[in-house]
C-alpha cells in the first residue's frame, strides 16, 4: 500500500466514489438479485454466521435464565388461567369451523389461502450489520426451492417476504424495513391501507393511506388484504396504537403495534405454495 | 500486512455485527463496529491512511451485506478521513478524546448514509432517522470506542496494528 504516495490515493479515492455515485443512481430500485461474488460471499460466511447466532443466543439464554427463573411462578399461574380460558373459546371455535365448512360446501367455494398453505421452517442465522434496513437472512436457499417475492411468518404473525436468494441462504426484508409495504385491512371494518416500516429493526410499523371515515379504533387489529398476491390474504400483523391524519389531509394514519417480535426472531416459516407459479 | 490484519479485524467485525451484537442491541440499535474501526485507524493514522482503510473496509461491508453498493464505501471512507483530522492535534491517549471523536464522526457519517439512501429511493422521516437511528448509534459507537480504545490504541502502538509507523 505504501509503494502508492498518498496524494495519489486520494485521488484515486476521489475518483473510485465518483464512479461508486453514478453506479448506486443508476442502480437505484433494481435490487431483486445478487452479484454472483455477493452470493458466494453469504453462502461461504452463512456457515460461520450459524455458529455465532446459535452461540450467542445459548449464552444470553445461560445469563438470562436467573432472572426467569423468578418470574417463573408468576407466570405460570397466569398461563394456567389462559389455557383453561382458551379450552373454552377452543369448543366454540370448533363448533363455527365446523359450521363454516358445511357452508362453504353449500357454497362450493374455494377455502382461504391462509388456511391450506404449505410452508417451510427456517432458522434465522444473521440480520442486517447496519442499522438503517431490517432484514434477516435464513438458512433456506435456492437450493430448498425458495424463491423470491415467498411470504414469510411465524405462527404470530407476518414477518416479510423473500427478496434475494442464493443457493444456500435467502434473505427476507422485515415488514418493519423502510422499503417494505404490505397491503392491509383492519379486521372489524374491513377498512384498507398500506403497511409501512418507518427504520431499522425497532418494529415501528406504519398504516398509511386509510379512508377518513374508516378510522380505526386503538386496538383493532389489521391483517393482510391478500392484494398484490405476495402476501396471501388473512395474515395477522398487529394492532392499532394510535390513529392520526396524514400529512396530506386526506387519508389517516396508524401507528401499528406488531404481533411478531422481530427483534427475537430464531425460526420462521416460508410459504412455499402460496407463492403464485411457486407450487 | 498492517492493513491485512485490519480487514481481518473488518470481517471479525461484520460477524459479529450480523450476530451476536444483535443480542444486545439497545432500543433496536447496534453499534457499528466497522464504522468505529474506521474512525479510530483514522485517529491514529492520519487523513490519508484513515480514508483509504475506510473505504476498503466499507467495500468489504457492501459486499459481505449485499445491499447497495458503494453506500457503506463512501460513508466509512468519510469517517475515516475526517477522524484524520483528528490525528495530531487531539491527544490520543485519552479514551474520552477518542470517544468524543468517534461520536461526532459516527454522526456526519450516518448522516451521509441517510442522504445517500435518498439517492437509491429510500425515504426515512428525518425524525425517526436521527432520534431512533443516527443518535443512538453515536452513542452507541462512542461506548464501544470507551470499552475497547485501550487494548486498540496499545495494539497499533505496539502490538499487531504496529506496522508502518
Amino acid at each position: 500500500m505504501s509503494r502508492i504516495s498518498g496524494g495519489k490515493k486520494l485521488i484515486f479515492l476521489g475518483i473510485i466514489v465518483i464512479i461508486l455515485l453514478a453506479g448506486l443512481h443508476f442502480t437505484a430500485g433494481n435490487m431483486s438479485k445478487l452479484t454472483p461474488l455477493a452470493s458466494a460471499t453469504r453462502d461461504l460466511l452463512a456457515p460461520v454466521q450459524k455458529l455465532a447466532t446459535i452461540a450467542g443466543r445459548k449464552t444470553i439464554n445461560f445469563i438470562s435464565f436467573p432472572v426467569k427463573l423468578i418470574n417463573v411462578a408468576n407466570r405460570n399461574e397466569k398461563l394456567e388461567a389462559k389455557v383453561s380460558e382458551l379450552e373454552g373459546k377452543l369448543s366454540q371455535y370448533q363448533e363455527t369451523q365446523q359450521e363454516n365448512a358445511r357452508l362453504k360446501k353449500l357454497l362450493d367455494f374455494k377455502n382461504s389461502a391462509a388456511s391450506q398453505m404449505s410452508t417451510l421452517t427456517a432458522a434465522v442465522i444473521a440480520r442486517d450489520n447496519d442499522n438503517w434496513f431490517g432484514s434477516i437472512i435464513v438458512d433456506a436457499g435456492s437450493k430448498d426451492g425458495i424463491k423470491r417475492d415467498m411470504a414469510v411468518i411465524t405462527p404470530a404473525g407476518l414477518v416479510g417476504r423473500v427478496i434475494k436468494v442464493s443457493s444456500a441462504t435467502a434473505e427476507v426484508l422485515l415488514i418493519t424495513d423502510p422499503r417494505s409495504g404490505v397491503g392491509c385491512l383492519v379486521q372489524e371494518t374491513r377498512a384498507p391501507g398500506v403497511v409501512e416500516g418507518v427504520a431499522g429493526s425497532r418494529g415501528a410499523l406504519h398504516m398509511v393511506h386509510i379512508p377518513p371515515d374508516m378510522a380505526p379504533n386503538k386496538g383493532d387489529k389489521i391483517i393482510t388484504s391478500g392484494f398484490g398476491s405476495i402476501y396471501p390474504k388473512g395474515i395477522p400483523i398487529g394492532t392499532v396504537l394510535e390513529t392520526q391524519k396524514e400529512k396530506s389531509g386526506l387519508f389517516k394514519m396508524a401507528s401499528i403495534k406488531p404481533f411478531v417480535d422481530f427483534n427475537r426472531l430464531e425460526e420462521v416459516l416460508i410459504i412455499t405454495s402460496a407463492h403464485p407459479g411457486g407450487e | 500486512m498492517r492493513s491485512l490484519i485490519f480487514l481481518l479485524l473488518v470481517l471479525g467485525a461484520l460477524i459479529i455485527q450480523s450476530t451476536v451484537l444483535h443480542f444486545i442491541s439497545i432500543f433496536g440499535v447496534i453499534p457499528d463496529l466497522v464504522l468505529v474501526l474506521a474512525i479510530l485507524n483514522g485517529f491514529l493514522r492520519g487523513t490519508k491512511e484513515g480514508a483509504f482503510l475506510g473505504f476498503v473496509a466499507g467495500i468489504l461491508q457492501d459486499l459481505v451485506s449485499g445491499g447497495y453498493f458503494g453506500v457503506n464505501a463512501i460513508t466509512k471512507m468519510l469517517a475515516g478521513y475526517l477522524a484524520g483530522l483528528g490525528e495530531g492535534r487531539l491527544y490520543r491517549e485519552n479514551r474520552f478524546i477518542a470517544a468524543g471523536l468517534t461520536w461526532l464522526c459516527t454522526f456526519l457519517s450516518e448522516l451521509v448514509y441517510y442522504l445517500l439512501l435518498y439517492m437509491v429511493d429510500v425515504h426515512v422521516s428525518a425524525m425517526p432517522a436521527i432520534f431512533q437511528i443516527i443518535l443512538p448509534v453515536s452513542l452507541y459507537n462512542a461506548v464501544a470506542v470507551l470499552i475497547i480504545y485501550g487494548f486498540y490504541y496499545r495494539s497499533d502502538r505496539s502490538g499487531m496494528l504496529s506496522e508502518g509507523e
